[in-house]
């Protein structure tokens, strides 16, 4: 048996900076203030460029920074197509470090988006997540998620399964008529 | 003083038996011989001949790895990559995990496509932050713009503020090991964050959370290396992967397969046991009353606790009946008295033993499969505690008996290493002993001639180790204490004696279950690694004798 008994010059190798500055702060800390002041500058930069995107427009709570909703309008071309759709976003103590939440509040028929609940399977608002995304990107990524979906992850199992049998036209009939039940603006 | 005689006595026994017909067997390792140095740890620091004898020997095909070994190799093989492919250690590092710690699969990858490599561990061209003249910039997770000075970024050179830093390692290091490949926060950017900066940025906590999973993922990433179960110890194994035995003997002195890292099971298979310890789960909830450390005297109906190794119970004063645990039979019947083996060793013969009390009732029940496994179940519990309790008492006598025995009976502690070896061999034993009854609950059934066979063999072999274990436990009591000393040479005869013996019988069970199992010859490599062995010996030898010139 060989047994190794060298000195441990592992960590000693290992350059340890002396950092006394301020921003070695404990995560516990930064959060909840950071979270605001962050929350606070993408309300500002929303407040600031409203005609940036048509397609999205978001909205902070009155009462509450940590709650927001957003309308996107369908991507064209699909079966969403003039339809606007509205996002509920509940935002963690930890943003933007952790993903905020984000449901559908209008019905949708898409095979990423719980039928019943709006709940969204989106890689970014999980273990994708970065805190360079904001809540105008991440509206963005589910714009491209109702254009591309993916249904190999369904949270919507019917609409899942017409799109992997490839009954492409199934698929998007049901949804157009989900579109025009649920996601058209109300005229006058 | 004629102890030297003595010694040959008990190495002439040790001749006799391994001379035998049963010794035909070409394995070149004898197990059970090999296996004292498994549960004790043996001075291989000594540098006289014989030790190096000794160790090339009993040459294992595993290296048992401390906390700073398994540092001072990573450091190493980090060191070598560095150097090989001239990058900082800190890449190095990052490609190593990249590939599970194997240096040569670094190698080859690098060296046949470099670009693709380093784009998959995101070790991307160094490229500055870019900054338009002390003009300050800002961080793109909380939006503050900063001096230059209070910015950084990974090798890609996206600014961010260092607060905004801290918190995004820290949250991934208590995210858990992931934290070992974190890139840059851009989405689409695949810059590793590197030591460097986790060495800066995070607290001296987060930072050795993140060392700790650096120094796990080198063992449990690797596919030569494993962590050793027992609960506590920090070592790790590193296993010859296709090489004979899976047995290693860890550090901390627990033994353990390392293909399946269940306690050490040999001569069983794997696939036994883990049947077996299947079954003792589902049946742990009927077991229970089995687990009890207490029967009640079979005369007086006492609750008796079972506290010393042996099977031979002596019930307390007044009562002093003496009876075999196991089976709660008079003791007087299982000794070489009667001439035979102990006949509760045996299934089959347990079920005749129902001349006792309550004997109707138990023999009916022992048509009840519950009653077989119950009956298998008890043997291979019982023999493990023993064996416990044997290791127990073998610290014990290595700690504080010995040198007592030594100055009592002035005898250098050198030639009482005989009482070491009868207590490792009763450990070891006990061990296997153990097993043999996980491998007899599953013997098929209907085929007598193999179950009697290896029922006799398996009986043979726990009457000695029951004679050798009381011989051991009681006997040497008399030794300890204040008796008479003038008979201590024909004990140690009769210790040597029987510790060869048993390991002789143990020797002959461990070759009739291999071949019941494989009925085949030696394989292929171990007859090499027995020509291997028997040439290293042959060097070392000649070397030591001073004969080299003379044989070569
Ligand atoms: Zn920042
Ligand atoms: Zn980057
Ligand atoms: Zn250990
Ligand atoms: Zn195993
Ligand atoms: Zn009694
Ligand atoms: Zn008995």
């Amino acid at each position: 048996m060989r047994i190794y008994r060298r000195p441990n010059h592992f960590l000693q190798n290992v350059q340890v900076v002396a950092v006394g500055s301020s921003y070695l702060v404990q995560s516990a800390a930064y959060k909840m203030q950071a979270s605001r002041a962050r929350l606070f500058k993408e309300y500002k930069e929303v407040q600031r460029e409203k005609s940036a995107d048509p397609d999205i427009q978001l909205v902070c709570d009155d009462s509450n920074i940590f709650k927001w909703t957003a309308l996107i309008k369908g991507p064209s071309e699909t079966p969403y197509e003039a339809g606007v759709f509205q996002l509920a976003f509940s935002v963690p103590e930890q943003y933007p470090l952790q993903p905020p939440q984000v449901r559908f509040l209008t019905k949708i028929f898409h095979p990423n988006v719980h039928f019943k609940t709006g709940e969204i399977c989106l890689d970014i608002l999980k273990n994708a997540w970065s805190p360079a995304w904001t809540l105008q990107s991440v509206c963005r990524a589910i714009i491209a998620l109702m254009a591309h979906p993916e249904p190999d992850s369904p949270l919507n199992c019917d609409s899942g399964n017409l799109l992997r049998s490839g009954d492409i036209r199934g698929f998007q009939s049901m949804a157009r008529m989900y579109t025009n039940l649920a996601a058209m603006p109300k005229k006058g | 003083m004629d102890s030297e005689d003595d010694m040959h006595d008990a190495n002439d026994v040790e001749e006799f038996y391994s001379s035998d017909d049963y010794d035909d067997d070409d394995d070149d390792d004898d197990v059970v011989v090999e296996s004292d140095n498994d549960d004790y740890a043996y001075d291989n620091d000594s540098d006289d001949a014989s030790g190096k004898l000794t160790s090339i020997r009993h040459q294992k095909n595993y290296t048992v790895l401390k906390e700073e070994d398994i540092r001072q190799r990573q450091e190493d093989d980090i060191a070598r990559i560095s150097a090989v492919l001239s990058i900082p250690r800190v890449s190095a590092c990052m490609l190593l995990r990249q590939y599970k710690w194997s240096v040569n699969n670094v190698h080859e990858a690098w060296f046949s496509d470099e670009d693709r490599v380093r784009k998959a561990v995101g070790l991307v061209e160094e490229r500055a932050v870019e900054s338009q003249n002390d003009k300050e910039l800002t961080c793109e997770i909380c939006f503050e713009s900063y001096p230059v000075d209070k910015i950084n970024s990974a090798s890609c050179g996206h600014p961010y503020c260092c607060t905004c830093w801290a918190a995004y390692i820290s949250t991934s290091i208590n995210d858990g090991p992931g934290c070992l490949t974190l890139r840059c926060p851009v989405p689409s950017c695949d810059a590793a964050v590197s030591q460097d900066m986790i060495n800066t940025l995070v607290s001296s906590e987060d930072r050795e959370k993140y060392y700790r999973y650096l120094l796990r993922s080198y063992i449990e990433d690797n596919r030569k290396t494993k962590w050793c179960p027992a609960p506590g110890c920090d070592c790790a194994v590193e296993f010859d992967v296709g090489s004979g035995s899976h047995d290693v003997s860890c550090l901390c002195s627990y033994s353990f397969c390392w293909n399946c890292t269940e306690e050490a099971h040999r001569p069983v298979d794997c696939e036994t046991v883990s049947k077996w310890i299947l079954k003792n789960t589902a049946e742990s909830e009927n077991m229970n009353w089995i687990l009890a450390n207490s029967k009640p005297c079979p005369k007086c109906k006492r609750p008796i606790e079972k506290n010393q190794g042996c099977m031979h119970m002596t019930c307390t004063p007044p009562c002093k009946f003496e009876f075999c645990w196991l089976c709660l039979g008079v003791w007087s019947e299982h000794g070489e008295r009667t001439g035979g083996f102990y006949a509760c060793n045996r299934y089959e013969a347990a079920k005749q033993e129902g001349a006792y009390d309550e004997s109707e009732k138990r023999r009916e029940m022992a048509k009840n499969s519950l009653e077989r496994y119950t009956h298998y179940y008890e043997r291979w519990a019982t023999n493990q505690s023993s064996r416990q309790k044997a290791l127990a008492d073998l610290h014990q006598m290595q700690n504080v008996h010995l040198e007592k025995l030594s100055e009592k009976h002035k005898i250098p502690e050198s030639q009482l290493k005989f009482v070491v070896e009868a207590w490792s061999q009763i450990v070891e034993c006990r061990r296997v002993l153990k097993w043999t009854y996980a491998y007899g609950f599953y013997l098929p059934e209907h085929d007598n001639t193999k179950r009697q066979f290896f029922e006799y063999l398996q009986g043979e072999a726990e009457a000695n180790l029951e004679r050798l274990h009381q011989c051991a436990e009681k006997e040497l009591q008399n030794y300890l204490g204040d008796g008479t000393s003038e008979d201590f040479n024909s004990f140690r005869t009769k210790l040597a004696g029987l510790t060869s013996v048993t390991r002789n019988y143990f020797e002959n069970l461990r070759v009739a279950m291999q071949r019941v199992g494989k009925r085949a010859r030696p394989k292929y490599e171990d007859q090499v690694k027995a020509r291997r062995i028997q040439a290293v010996e042959f060097v070392i030898i000649a070397l030591i004798s001073g004969k080299w010139d003379e044989w070569v």
